[in-house]
């Protein structure tokens, strides 16, 4: 056989084995089926026609199961959800497996239970059920489903005596030079039989009696199992959530503990904090500058108005010593009022000259601070805040127009540069 | 001509399976429709993903053991894709079948590669042992193939009750009757390589051992890690309290089959005198 036949012969027969739906052969039918969690042999359940029974808890997550037959043939399996419940309901032939696995973040869990296929007199009993059940959709009243049920039960074991007493009358008639003994027996099997017949009546009436008592205890159960599944559906919802919300915290607490990127994250609010502190620092700086400012301002009015009056007052001393004579000074009441309007004319022309004239100015390179005071003491001028460069410079106001002054200005050898605006 | 056309064909039919295998399935029912039709597709993705990786990690050669190891593999994947995909519905079958292959690939060590594995010899072994995992017949069977025991024996080594012993036996009928043979054609053993190995255990019997010995060793030790986490190695002291106790039968099967220094370890223990003094070796049996 060549490379490639033989092969192709391996594929086909894999190919074959894995066509045949998996089922667990005769020999096998009674025993334990093997549980496999994560493809490790966790358990077992007993197959012996008993409900069984296991439950696995594992620190790991469960991620698949596997059911295998002793043989190693795989029956059933489910792949688990990452969080969660799954169940599962596996049928093979007539047994029953139902899985339920649920995965949390600890870990995870499995629940297997085999319900074995019902015995032949379990099923003879369901398909008595069946009948009667049938019969009794027609009339839905639950009570009557189960009289009709011991109506069927009876009507049942009737039949039975009677072949059982047709069988008797029939050997008894067959054998007929039989033991003396035996001669007066159908007149006693009649009296017994009939004996018999009542007792099996009252013991019927007593069975119906229980009967009807089980299906209301059945009724009550089932309707408690409904109530209980409705808990556990509740429950695990829950639980999901719960084990979810657990899951998103964690990730939450990760996030935050982890370092640098996190920081990024962080560091802008606190940049951002930095600068609203820097600015409000700011803004109560001016405020505080503004505030000052005010009040040098006001001062400085009152300085003004202070030296306004001295003025007056010194210009009438002044006129009252050129002229001491009252009548004439009387006389002169207009002049004066004409005098006293040249003064404030004169101080209106002279407030502004008064006003120091104020200019910038920059200085060539190399320029020494003693040359510049120098200068500065030249012009009778004071030195006053440097701004980028340009020095602030208070004279006298000059004789000549401010562009002129300033192209003066501009000529001298220190000067680089100079205006009147800042 | 034909043959053009008929290739044509098949692609053609590739596609449409291909195609259908990547809608969206709805039930458990069509799933297996679905996927039962498409059978040889999934196993040559299998077996394709397989090879690939044995080539990226450096494990691949071209010749038939390879090929029959990836074949294999791939045939083990889509088994447990048609049991276990069934609850995984609605699903798009093959998009699940690649997540359940990477998954299985994506392990630490996905399954037992060795060289020498791939030979005959180590085919049956790595075939025996890897069955063993998954089969309680198979475990029990081990007992035989490596030491030649038959059920009363496995019975007294391992000290086992009423109850137990009887599942033995029944082990030991389905083994010959039919998981053998399974097994055989499982890992592609033919008839004529069986009966080179045979040949080859007559002729040379003490080399034969010896390296069967090796050889189950590799495969003991990759395979034992599929047991429970609690079922180590322990030492004579253990494991003789473990008997006297009358605890761990599940213990004592599961892990004296699959370890050969426990065996040695806990000899004598579970037989009360019954057994010889002499510890046991390993005398591979080929046939059940």
């Amino acid at each position: 056989m060549g490379y490639e036949e033989g092969l192709e012969a391996y594929r086909s027969q894999l190919l074959q084995s894995l066509s045949s739906p998996p089922s667990r052969s005769v020999s096998s039918m009674s025993d334990p089926i093997q549980v496999y969690v994560n493809e490790r042999r966790v358990g077992e359940l007993e197959g012996a026609g008993m409900d069984a029974r296991l439950h696995v808890q594992s620190l790991d997550h469960i991620e698949t199961i596997q059911l295998r037959t002793e043989e190693g043939t795989l029956l059933g399996g489910l792949v688990a959800p990452e969080f969660g419940y799954r169940t599962s309901r596996i049928q093979l032939s007539s047994d029953v497996i139902e899985l339920c696995v649920h995965n949390i973040a600890q870990g995870g869990s499995l629940s297997a239970v085999l319900v074995p296929a019902p015995s032949f007199w379990s099923r003879m009993g369901k398909i008595l059920g069946d009948v009667t059940d049938k019969l009794a959709i027609r009339r839905p009243d639950t009570a009557l489903a189960y009289s009709m049920r011991t109506v069927a039960f009876t009507q049942v074991l009737l039949a039975i005596m009677v072949v059982g007493l047709i069988y008797d009358r029939m050997a008894t008639w067959m054998n007929p030079e039989g033991e003396p003994s035996f001669i007066g027996q159908p007149v006693a099997l009649r009296t017994v039989s009939m004996t018999e017949m009542d007792k099996l009546e009252q013991q019927l009436g007593d069975l119906a009696r229980m009967q009807q008592k089980v299906g209301e205890t059945l009724e009550s159960q089932q309707k408690g199992i409904a109530q209980l599944h409705q808990t556990m559906a509740q429950l695990s919802s829950s639980h999901e959530s719960v084990a979810s919300s657990v899951v998103m915290v964690k990730e939450e607490m990760e996030k935050r503990q982890e370092g640098p990127q996190t920081d990024r994250s962080t560091q802008r609010p606190v940049s951002d904090f930095v600068q609203k502190e820097q600015l409000e620092a700011a803004i109560k700086n001016l405020t505080v500058d503004n505030a000052r400012l005010s009040n040098e301002l006001a001062r400085l009015e009152e300085h003004n108005q202070t030296l306004s009056a001295k003025l007056q007052t010194a210009s009438v001393n002044a006129s009252k010593a050129v002229d001491q004579n009252p009548e004439r000074l009387l006389a002169s009441q207009p002049d004066m009022e004409s005098k006293n309007q040249s003064v404030q004319v004169v101080k209106s022309l002279q407030s502004p000259q008064t006003q120091p004239f104020l200019f910038w100015v920059t200085f060539s390179e190399g320029t020494s601070q003693e040359s510049i005071d120098q200068w500065v003491h030249e012009k009778k001028g004071h030195k006053g805040v440097i701004n980028e460069g340009w020095q602030e410079v208070r004279i006298v106001p000059p004789a000549v127009p401010p562009d002129l002054f300033l192209e003066q200005i501009r000529g001298e050898k220190i000067v680089k540069a100079a205006r009147i605006r800042e | 001509m034909q043959n053009t056309v008929g290739k044509s064909q098949v692609m053609a039919d590739h596609t449409v399976t291909v195609s259908r295998l990547e809608e969206v399935v709805s039930t458990s029912d069509e799933f297996d429709r679905v996927v039962s039709q498409a059978l040889p597709v999934l196993l040559d993705r299998a077996t394709g993903y397989t090879k690939r990786f044995l080539r990226e990690t450096g494990q691949w050669n071209d010749d038939i053991e390879h090929e029959k190891f990836a074949l294999r593999w791939g045939s083990e994947y889509l088994e447990r894709f048609l049991v276990c995909g069934r609850s995984e519905v609605p699903c798009r079958p093959l998009f699940l079948f690649d997540s359940l292959v990477a998954k299985q690939h994506s392990k630490p060590e996905p399954f037992c590669y060795h060289p020498d594995l791939l030979r005959p010899l180590g085919r049956f072994l790595d075939g025996l042992v890897a069955r063993a995992v998954v089969s309680r017949d198979a475990l029990i069977a081990l007992y035989r193939h490596s030491y030649g025991w038959g059920a009363g024996e496995v019975i007294a080594v391992t000290g086992l009750n009423g109850l137990e012993s009887q599942r033995i036996y029944k082990n030991f009928r389905r083994w010959r009757e039919s998981g053998w043979q399974r097994t055989m054609d499982e890992i592609g053993l033919t008839k004529t390589e069986l009966a080179e190995l045979t040949s080859q255990q007559q002729r040379h019997r003490q080399r034969f051992n010896g390296e069967a010995e090796r050889l189950i060793r590799v495969a003991q030790a990759h395979y034992r890690k599929s047991e429970p986490d609690h079922y180590p190695c322990l030492s004579r002291a253990q494991w003789r309290e473990m008997f006297t106790q009358g605890y761990g039968c599940d213990y004592r099967i599961w892990h004296l089959a699959l370890c050969l220094d426990c065996m040695q370890a806990a000899w004598g223990l579970g037989s009360s005198g019954s057994l010889t003094e002499e510890k046991p070796r390993l005398e591979l049996l080929v046939r059940p």
